[in-house]
C-alpha cells in the first residue's frame, strides 16, 4: 500500500504566498514574547474554528522558528507576519532576516523514514527519527515542530527561495447544515 | 506549569498542572533527571490538567521516555486529551509514548512486567 508522505515545499510563486487580503504585523525578535505576538495574531480567528488550541500551538511553532532559527534571538531583527483565518481556512506567512533554512531536503528525507517507520510500525527504528537535530539546536528544541506542522497545515508549508520565510495555510472541514434530500 | 509528586506504593506519580511550553517544559525533564538520581524506577506522568503543549512540551517527553527506555525502567504517560493527544497523534508517537487511560490504568500497567 502506498503513502502520500507529506514534504516541506520550496516555491514561492505557490499560491500561499499570496499576500492579497492579509493583516499584517512586525515583531522584534524577542524569544520571550513569542507566545504573546501569536495571541495577538490568532486573535484574529473566528470562535467557530475548533481547536484553537492547537491552531495557536502551530502559529507559535512558525513564529518560534523565525526568531529563534532565523534570526537566532537578534533584537535587531525583525519577522514579518501575514495573517487572515475565516470559519473555513487558516493562512499565515512568517519571514524572518536570517539566512534561511538550509536544510529542507535533508528534513524532508528524515521525515520519509521517520513515518516509514511509524507506518511499518516499528516504534524501535521509530525512535531513531523522533527528533530532527541539527548542529545549532540546543537542549530546548525538541526538534518534532515540523513534523506535526506538515500534517496539520493540510494546504501546505512552503519555503521561498531564500527559505526564510514559509508560507502555511489549513482548510477546516465544515459542518454540513440542512437536510439531504434525494 | 506546576509540578506535583505523590507516591503509589514504589511507583512515583507527577502530575502536571498548566501548560507545557518552550519557558516551561524543562522544568519537567529536570524533575525526572533528579528523580532518577534517586533511583526511582517506576515514573507515571499524569497530563489530566494539561491543555497546552508544544513542540518543547513534546521533546521533553521524548527525552524522558527514551531515557527511561535505555535503562529499562518503567513509564506510563495518561490522562492526555484535547490538544494535547492531537499534537502527539499528529507527532505521530502514540505509539512511541507508553501511553495509559486513567492513573489507575496506569498503575495497573506498570505494575505488569
Amino acid at each position: 500500500m502506498s503513502h502520500d508522505i507529506k514534504e516541506l515545499i520550496i516555491n514561492e510563486n505557490h499560491p500561499l504566498f499570496d499576500r492579497t487580503g492579509m493583516f499584517f504585523k512586525e515583531f522584534p525578535s524577542d524569544f520571550r514574547q513569542i507566545r504573546y505576538f501569536t495571541l495577538l495574531v490568532v486573535q484574529k480567528a473566528p470562535p467557530e474554528i475548533k481547536e484553537i488550541n492547537l491552531l495557536e500551538q502551530q502559529i507559535s511553532e512558525i513564529i518560534k522558528n523565525a526568531v529563534k532559527h532565523g534570526n537566532r534571538n537578534n533584537p535587531e531583527k525583525k519577522i514579518r507576519v501575514w495573517y487572515s483565518f475565516s470559519t473555513g481556512h487558516a493562512h499565515l506567512i512568517v519571514e524572518d532576516e536570517g539566512e534561511g533554512f538550509q536544510g529542507i531536503e535533508e528534513w524532508n528525507l528524515f521525515n520519509r523514514k521517520r513515518v516509514e517507520a511509524f507506518l511499518s510500525q516499528d516504534f524501535d527504528d521509530l525512535g531513531n527519527y523522533v527528533s530532527y537535530r541539527t548542529t545549532r539546536s540546543d537542549e530546548h528544541d525538541g526538534g518534532n515542530a515540523m513534523f506535526a506542522a506538515v500534517e496539520y497545515w493540510n494546504d501546505g508549508v512552503v519555503f521561498n527561495n531564500v527559505h526564510n520565510a514559509v508560507a502555511v495555510g489549513k482548510t477546516f472541514p465544515q459542518r454540513r447544515v440542512g437536510l439531504e434530500i434525494d | 506549569m506546576d509540578l506535583k509528586i505523590r507516591k503509589h506504593g514504589e511507583t512515583y506519580i507527577i502530575d502536571v498542572n498548566g501548560e507545557m511550553d518552550l519557558y516551561n517544559s524543562y522544568k519537567l525533564k529536570e524533575l525526572v533527571m533528579k528523580m532518577l538520581e534517586k533511583k526511582v524506577e517506576r515514573f507515571i506522568i499524569n497530563m489530566e490538567n494539561v491543555d497546552y503543549i508544544d513542540s518543547s512540551g513534546i521533546g521533553a517527553l521524548i527525552y524522558i521516555c527514551s531515557t527511561i527506555k535505555k535503562m529499562n525502567l518503567r513509564l506510563m504517560i495518561c490522562n492526555i486529551h484535547g490538544s494535547v493527544k492531537k499534537v502527539i497523534e499528529l507527532t505521530k508517537l502514540m505509539g512511541y509514548f507508553p501511553i495509559a487511560g486513567t492513573v489507575e490504568d496506569a498503575i495497573q500497567k506498570i505494575a505488569t512486567p
